[in-house]
């Protein structure tokens, strides 16, 4: 799957949705996994936690993010890079609004919309 | 207690700066890239690789110790604005330039940070916070 010349973009595009998914899909399962409400407390709690498997997921998750982000950065500037990036506290949060219910508020709105908005920005302008 | 949590800031910011920093040098040196297991040789084969681990073990651990005692809101501001930062340090190291697009692009994400770290700390009103003369 070496790259061909042409198909640069594509690729640092497909790495980026890849990389989106990778950390809210990470995010979410640590979310289950620490949310377990029978889970106890101290060191009994980090047993029940590795003994489901949300922990795992998670990072399952964040070890193939790792690599997927480390090859994203080696491909474009690292300032265009970390901008783009930011675009995962949103889908995190949309995420949360989604599966867990987490309230949407006005001010957590404009949040996500600037955010939105500045990706966007590096984005078509690089 | 306010120094803690400056130092706790200022940590998070630093390991998470760290990460993108060596993340860069790391994709950088392991070029071409391809979904191949040479790639992930290339990638562990030179040290850089292993200042981005270091880097996110620390911002974890420091972010699970600010989660404990810091106030949610600016926490979660101060562990997303290692943009600000890498993007300085990346015009220096990498000789990277600045355009318009990353420039206001960059501005209108650090707002959009800044009103969810306030929408996070308006929802956490503090009940049983301790005060800070008990620590």
């Amino acid at each position: 799957m070496t790259p061909v010349a042409g198909s640069i973009s594509s690729l640092v595009a497909g790495l980026w949705l890849l990389n989106i998914v990778l950390d809210t899909g990470g995010q979410l399962a640590f979310k289950a996994a620490a949310g377990d409400e029978d889970a106890g407390d101290g060191i009994a709690r980090w047993k029940h936690m590795a003994s489901r498997p949300w922990l795992w997921l998670g990072i399952s998750c964040y070890v193939i993010e790792f690599l997927v982000w480390i090859a994203f950065l080696s491909l474009i500037p690292l300032s265009e890079g970390v901008l783009l990036g930011s675009i995962n506290i949103v889908a995190i949060m949309v995420a949360g609004r989604f599966l867990f219910g987490e309230k949407l508020t006005r001010l957590r709105v404009t949040g996500i919309l600037l955010v939105t908005l500045g990706v966007v920005i590096v984005g078509v302008g690089g | 207690m306010k120094r803690f949590y400056l130092i706790g800031f200022l940590l998070l910011m630093g390991f998470d700066t760290l990460a993108q920093i060596s993340f860069k040098y790391a994709g950088t040196q392991a070029l071409p890239v391809a979904a191949s297991l040479e790639w992930v040789l290339r990638v562990f084969g030179q040290p850089w690789v292993y200042g981005a681990v270091i880097g996110y073990i620390g911002a974890f651990f420091t972010w699970m110790a600010l989660l404990k005692h810091a106030p949610i809101g600016p926490a979660f501001a101060a562990s997303h604005l290692e943009v600000v930062s890498v993007m300085l340090l990346s015009i220096w190291l990498f000789d990277e330039h600045l355009n318009t697009a990353r420039v206001l692009g960059a501005i209108a994400i650090i707002a959009g940070i800044v009103c969810l770290g306030m929408a996070e700390s308006r929802e956490h009103v503090p009940e049983n916070e301790p005060a800070p003369a008990e620590i």
